[in-house]
């Protein structure tokens, strides 16, 4: 086991997309079983993956290859398996949704695994210019994916809108590589800090505005305040499956690498940034909040909650220096409890209406508890996590966060995080309400539990709330604590020799 | 200034600055992809300037990558000018208000 091991997760979901491109040229497999060929590479992937999961170490593979541009540490093997188990996940639930009568093809599994290998490119990657290639191989894909059912002017127009502001934030990003590589003549994560320190004396302006340019296609990428209004009509444009892919994985590969880079370089150039960033969570928050009130179809609710979401992740993303390792690994554990919670709604509402082709609103749901008492149990379980009430991880991921930026002095950002939260129970019981409190059901014509999607989606269900009450009750099964101690070493990882 | 960057620069910072007024003034779908590609262009201007400046390679290489990135970005972005057109008959980036937020609001 030489360097390679290293790459094999990486080199299996290449190989995979490759593969899957030629294989559905040839049209003699249906789609089932290309779903089956690309599930298969993923959990390969998967598996040389959990190989390497939760052991300190930090390689960088071939270095007279590729020079130190792609990386290997517990960082990047925690954010791969969250992001594998993200694609495998969308295969899965979208297992009856992804059908031929629908214009879905084998390509767009070969676009999923391309979009995959994208973003754990992007986790990997130790050098500004890599983590370009990686973010557009992975937006590219997805500008695609979104508009893979040509005969859908919704999804057509939501790929352009996409792919405008998306190249847009691509060319900033590449604008703040050139200021930072005018400035410390390099381009490499940790060679950059090294440039930046106050000891060489040197002017770091030209490096402070690059670094801006940098945190701007950020904050577009993961949907903060100013940069938002792309989310809803895009989440709501796209195809449920696709939907709960962008909300899921790409956040959590876009955090991944500017966490990398704020906790190797940008140490001294945070400073600047503390109050632009607070207005930015504060905006974040209320707008969003207001957004997902107005909101009456059930997707673009989800669409405008994950902006929501966004700005408590960036609460603990700004007490990042101040409490390093806890806040960390408290993105790290949101992050986590985030994908599962979404990911179980999403799909969940995929499967429902992947009937026919109804757009759910709140309405449609009145008394929906009467025709399927185990889909609304577990709907409410999920909106449960997301509002964040204990029993659920979406509450033990909320509680890190907040008392770390009490920990860490932002009390203001931590008060107005409670005020967001309180508000969401309303956007978010409503449904639960609706489901419960009515005498007769509108929605009548939904598949029973049958196949893969809700046995896939009842075990998301059952994980949500082993994240919420897990060690108390068997204490050696893998939980909350080993997640946390996990990610607690990753980040210990990013700074080893 | 024959010997100076700050031309290069001021160039760069231009040709990014019209492509950037280009993306967010014109209604036209085809010239807000060639406003990107002008922003391209222009950062690529930038590395190449600068490697050369700084007597080192690395600049150059990057605007290779960049090259060959953007050729993969036009793929998309041509193709999806082509169905939109195909399904509007027009290239007028008002009309594509299928998913506006007033429907939603």
């Amino acid at each position: 086991m030489g360097d390679i091991s290293y790459l094999l997760p990486l080199l299996f979901v290449g190989v995979g997309a490759v593969v899957l491109m030629l294989l559905s040229y040839t049209k003699s497999l249906s789609i089932s079983s290309i779903a089956k060929i690309a599930l298969g590479f993923l959990v390969l992937a998967f598996i040389s993956n959990v190989y390497y999961f939760g052991e300190l170490h930090k390689v960088y593979p071939y270095e007279n290859v590729f020079f130190g541009m792609i990386v290997s540490d517990t960082y990047s093997v925690y954010f791969n398996s969250i992001l594998l188990v993200g694609a495998i996940a969308t295969i899965l639930i979208g297992w009856d949704y992804f059908r031929p009568d629908r214009r879905f093809t084998g390509e767009f599994f070969s676009l999923l695994l391309f979009s995959t290998f994208g973003m754990m490119l992007l986790v990997q990657s130790a050098e500004l210019l890599s983590a370009f290639i990686a973010l557009e191989i992975a937006s590219l894909s997805l500008y695609v994916m979104i508009g893979f059912q040509t005969d859908n002017i919704r999804r057509v127009e939501a790929s352009y809108r996409y792919l405008v502001l998306g190249s847009l934030s691509g060319v900033l990003f590449l604008f703040g590589t050139a200021l930072i590589y005018a400035s410390t003549k390099t381009t490499f994560l940790g060679n950059i800090g090294v440039e930046l320190l106050p000891q060489t004396g040197k002017d770091i302006s030209l490096a402070i505005g690059g670094a801006t340019l940098i945190l701007i296609t950020f904050l577009f990428k993961i949907s903060a305040f100013p940069f938002q209004n792309w989310t809803i009509d895009v989440y709501d444009g796209s195809p449920l499956p696709v939907s709960a892919y962008m909300a899921s994985t790409f956040k959590v590969a876009v955090f991944a690498f500017m966490l990398r880079f704020v906790a190797m370089d940008l140490g001294y150039i945070k400073d600047y940034w503390d109050g632009l960033l607070m207005g930015v969570i504060i905006l974040t928050l209320a707008y969003g909040t207001f957004l997902a009130l107005a909101q009456n179809n059930l997707k673009r609710m989800l669409a405008s909650s994950s902006i929501v979401h966004t700005g408590y992740l960036l609460i603990a993303f700004v007490s990042i220096d101040i409490i390093g390792e806890s806040a960390s690994s408290s993105i790290i554990y949101y992050l986590i409890a985030y994908f599962l919670s979404a990911m179980g709604a999403f799909g969940l509402i995929s499967y429902i209406s992947s009937s026919d082709k109804l757009r759910l609103t709140y309405e449609d749901f009145k008394g929906f508890s009467h025709v399927r008492p185990y889909m609304s149990a577990m709907l409410s379980i999920f909106m449960l996590s997301l509002a964040g009430l204990p029993g659920t991880i979406g509450f033990i991921g909320k509680f890190y966060i907040f008392s770390g930026a009490i920990e860490a002095g932002y009390t203001v950002l931590a008060t107005s995080a409670i005020l967001a939260t309180f508000i969401s129970i309303y956007y978010y019981f409503k449904l639960i309400a609706l489901m419960y409190f009515y005498p007769s059901p509108i929605l009548s014509n939904v598949p029973p539990l049958k196949g893969l999607p809700p046995i896939f989606i009842g075990f998301i269900a059952i994980a949500v709330l082993w994240g919420g009450i897990g060690n108390t009750f068997i204490a050696f099964f893998p939980s909350i604590d080993f997640l946390i101690d996990v990610a607690k070493l990753s980040h210990r990882s990013l700074f080893l020799q | 200034m024959s010997n100076s960057i700050t031309a290069y620069m001021f160039l760069a910072m231009l040709l990014l600055s019209i492509g950037f007024l280009g993306v967010i003034s014109r209604k036209n779908i085809f010239v807000i992809y060639m406003s990107i590609e002008l922003m391209l262009n222009a950062v690529n201007l930038m590395f190449v300037a600068l490697s050369r400046y700084n007597d080192l390679m690395s600049g150059q290489i990057i605007a290779m990558c960049i090259i060959a990135v953007a050729t993969a970005e036009a793929g998309i972005f041509l193709s999806l000018i082509v169905v939109l057109y195909r399904r509007k008959k027009s290239l007028d980036s008002d009309i594509f208000n299928t998913l506006s937020q007033k429907e939603a609001l």
